[in-house]
């Protein structure tokens, strides 16, 4: 009897928990959806790198009734038949809207590479570096600026790249094999927009040649994605192969383009060496009567990149006239009056502001708040059903200020050279790790304040949601412990400024006539 | 830094103090009931990220402060119920690179059924065999995504244990255990995480384990002082390695070894009271720290129906 009641009351308990048993997601699993928009002109649109959509040159496609185009068609249909269930899978995984898979490809990789370097066993301390990328440490290190950066490329060539498509599409007006064939049935819904050139195709070859060149330990792996999109492209119905190499041709060439920016844009030289970061600490210093230390051990003898602040802008001419003002002296009343502040939150970690410390943190081994502003504009891309090219348009203006504004908040970092709550306040504790670089102005601060702009530029109805979340972002860092009010609040402005010229340029790219 | 979550159950419950646990063989009569008030200590100053050992400035020594009340009940004949709800401080010690604030509170609420399924008696001694079914919860809203200085693992837990003794006429005795670990899921305060690939969700999917045990002991004192060496191997049965020089997090696979003594004493001149002092290390492992804990615990038996049973 007794046996029996062990046996009930473990078996109930069992069953209980095997129930909550959940498949976690690993991506945003979304509708295939008749798209809010097509944007017929929207080869018309103003891009970032080239001159125009028309820029980018490809052969014209064989005419529907041509043996060449039935042979294409027919191979498609024998390879549909042949579909396989691993084929289905990848077509519901890549679904018809490339740019939200491969920027979750590019957050992925962010997080994953978003490993600062340690300590060797002698103290020193070894950098990534590209020419040998294995490391150890690994290269790169994808740390805010990075990610801001790989981000900004990325989306930019996707967004020219779809600038170039849409031209071509609406220019050729080549409907879809579904719609040639009553043999192939398309996997999603249909949007009436011309395939070829294959839109998804652009995507995957831009995405696949920038992240190539950012994350080079990953060649082979975004080799293997991208290939798999093609093949999902074909599979799903929607395009033939002169579809997808016309895509790849246009997807080449806009990222060769962006690349060649890319190697000039003075990222290499923004982790700048010991003696260039020792003056640039010691000018704070004659300046302001202050300069930041790094206090982890042993010390890292370099802040991360000192030099950001130097790299190219896509929409400020000048870093300097986005510089804030310079933070309250080390000792002023205003200075006091926030470490008491910060003594308070220390002392009194509510739960509420231990929720938003950790929820705004995005440190080491995540997607960063670049990413995390991505992962928003990802969400309402879906939920207002914006079509390939107004997503990767969404991407591109928010990446480039949120880029930009990393720039600016770099400069101002190490211009000031502010020093953090732990290295001012006696025995201080954080509840989050404190980053490698000096305070003044925040990184979470500005990055949100500037990526909130630019979605509520974009999603009007989510503007007040945006900016209530870039100011939260803010203030998590202070509730963190390890920035001071004014880092949060000035850095908010600085990023709204800074965002402003973004869009400003948004406004005027045709996309809203 | 540091996942300990692993740690604390078996800290609790596994090979804490001699007698009157959950993993041990022993079986308390009906309507008996022990308390037992335990305070342990460990730390460490190493821990193996993957397979590979290293120290790490950032949060120096970890310091691990545990206050444990618990009580047995014998409810029935062979069947004995556990609950135990321990408050646990963690900091580093100064100086640390880091600058982490510790985390202090209540951990999770255990409650477990032991039923003893057999006995034998031969003519050498005499043979037990028991089983365990034990069930925690987090008792306070501790963050697990805040390693090493977590509380615990921030998720349900649902063990089963089986135990053998063979208790020779000689005082010694041998026991050895096995523990089916089932885990459900912690909540971390933030809606992504990389587990060797993206997961967007704050849900973490905390490991199951199992774990073996094998100890050897003898009472000594007719029975009054008792002394075990034991060893305890755990290995969690999916996860993810902690990265380079990164935190650790409740996704990690958590292996460890892990050997210790124990004693405990009954004062024969003050019935029903007890106290048991141990040691364990853990001398090898995977995503575990390498650390050391020291306990020592009261214990009392008192019979709650006395004086009706008299």
């Amino acid at each position: 009897m007794r046996q029996s009641i062990y046996k009930v009351f473990s078996i109930l308990i069992l069953s209980g928990f095997v129930a909550c048993e959940k498949e976690l997601p690993t991506f945003l699993e979304f509708e295939s959806v008749q798209f809010s928009s097509v944007d017929a002109t929207a080869g018309n649109w103003t891009p970032i790198l080239l001159g125009s959509g028309a820029d980018i040159a490809i052969p014209a496609p064989s005419e529907v009734n041509s043996s060449a185009y039935l042979a294409e068609l027919s191979a498609l249909e024998t390879a549909i038949g042949q579909k396989t269930k691993a084929d289905q899978q990848a077509i519901d995984y890549w679904m018809d809207s490339p740019v939200v898979r491969w920027n979750e490809i590019a957050l992925e990789l962010i997080a994953k590479y978003n490993i600062i370097p340690g300590p060797n066993a002698d103290g020193t301390y070894t950098l990534p570096n590209p020419n040998t990328p294995d490391g150890p440490p690994a290269f790169p290190f994808s740390h805010p600026p990075y990610a801001s950066r790989v981000l900004a490329y990325l989306s930019v060539a996707q967004f020219d790249g779809l600038i170039s498509a849409w031209h071509h599409k609406f220019s050729f007006n080549r409907a879809a094999p579904f719609k040639q064939s009553a043999n192939i049935q398309y996997n999603f819904q249909d949007n009436n927009i011309p395939s070829y050139p294959s839109e998804g195709a652009v995507v995957a070859a831009v995405s696949r040649k920038i992240l190539s060149a950012m994350f080079p330990l990953e060649v082979d792996y975004l080799a293997e994605k991208e290939e798999e999109h093609y093949r999902s492209l074909l599979l799903s119905g929607g395009n033939v192969s002169s579809d997808i190499e016309a895509g790849k041709t246009i997807g080449n060439a806009i990222s060769t383009l962006a690349l060649a920016r890319a190697s000039g844009d003075g990222m290499s030289k923004a982790q700048a060496p010991k003696a260039v970061s020792d003056s640039i600490a010691n000018a704070a210093f004659e300046r302001f009567g202050w300069k930041w230390i790094n206090l982890e051990l042993p010390q890292r003898p370099v802040g991360l990149t000192p030099l950001f602040g130097k790299v190219q802008m896509w929409n400020v001419l000048n870093v300097e006239d986005t510089r804030p003002i310079a933070p309250p002296a080390v000792g002023s009343a205003e200075y006091l009056a926030d470490v008491a502040i910060l003594n308070d939150y220390a002392d009194n970690v509510t739960e509420e502001r231990r929720r938003i410390a950790n929820f705004w943190q995005d440190g080491l081994g995540t997607y960063t708040p670049p990413g995390h502003w991505n992962e928003f504009a990802k969400e309402f891309i879906v939920k207002y059903k914006q079509n390939p090219i107004r997503a990767a348009r969404t991407f591109a203006y928010l990446n480039m200020a949120m880029m930009d504004g990393g720039i600016s908040c770099w400069d101002a970092k190490y211009y000031y050279h502010y020093p953090r709550p732990i290295q001012t306040i006696e025995g201080f504790k954080t509840i989050a790790g404190t980053p490698n670089f000096p305070s003044y102005t925040s990184g979470h601060s500005v990055f949100s304040a500037a990526g909130a702009e630019v979605l509520a530029y974009i999603f009007p109805q989510k503007a007040n949601q945006v900016r209530d979340w870039a100011e939260e972002a803010a203030i998590s860092r202070v509730y963190g412990g390890i920035h001071w009010t004014f880092d949060a609040y000035i850095g908010t402005d600085q990023g709204k400024d800074v965002a402003q010229y973004t869009v400003n340029r948004a406004q005027a790219d045709g996309a809203d006539n | 830094m540091l996942k300990l979550n692993l740690t604390i159950t078996f800290l609790l419950f596994a090979v804490g103090l001699v007698g009157q646990t959950p993993s041990d063989a022993i079986m308390m009569e009906s309507k008996v009931v022990c308390i037992l008030f335990e305070y342990n200590y460990g730390q460490f100053d190493q821990y193996w990220e993957g397979p590979s050992i290293r120290e790490n400035q950032t949060i120096a020594t970890v310091k691990r402060n545990t206050v444990l009340p618990m009580m047995a009940v014998g409810v029935v004949k062979n069947l004995n119920l556990f609950v135990g709800l321990p408050y646990i401080k963690t900091e580093s010690s100064d100086p640390n690179g880091g600058k982490f604030a510790g985390a202090s509170g209540l951990q999770d609420l255990t409650v477990a059924v032991k039923y003893k399924a057999f006995e034998k008696k031969t003519a050498r001694g005499e043979l037990r065999v028991l089983g365990t079914v034990s069930f925690s919860t987090p008792a306070s809203n501790y963050l697990p995504d805040y390693m090493p200085y977590s509380l615990g693992a921030g998720a349900p837990e649902l063990a089963y244990r089986a135990i053998g003794q063979y208790t020779f006429n000689s005082g010694f005795y041998v026991r050895g255990a096995g523990t089916y670990l089932w885990k459900g899921y912690a909540k971390a305060e933030r809606e992504y995480y990389y587990n060797n690939g993206s997961f967007y969700t704050s849900w973490m999917d905390v490991p199951n384990a199992i774990t073996a045990e094998g100890i050897f002991g003898k009472k000594f004192l007719d029975g009054s002082l008792q002394v075990e060496l034991n060893y305890l191997k755990t290995q969690s049965l999916s996860g993810d390695d902690i990265r380079a020089y990164n935190s650790p997090q409740p996704t990690n696979k958590v292996n460890m070894d892990r050997v210790g003594i124990s004693a405990h004493y009954y004062f024969p001149k003050i019935e029903g009271l007890g106290i048991g002092l141990y040691h364990h290390s853990v001398i090898n492992g995977r995503n575990a720290p390498k650390i050391s804990t020291s306990g020592i615990g009261l214990t009392y038996f008192f019979n709650y129906l006395k004086r009706e049973s008299l």
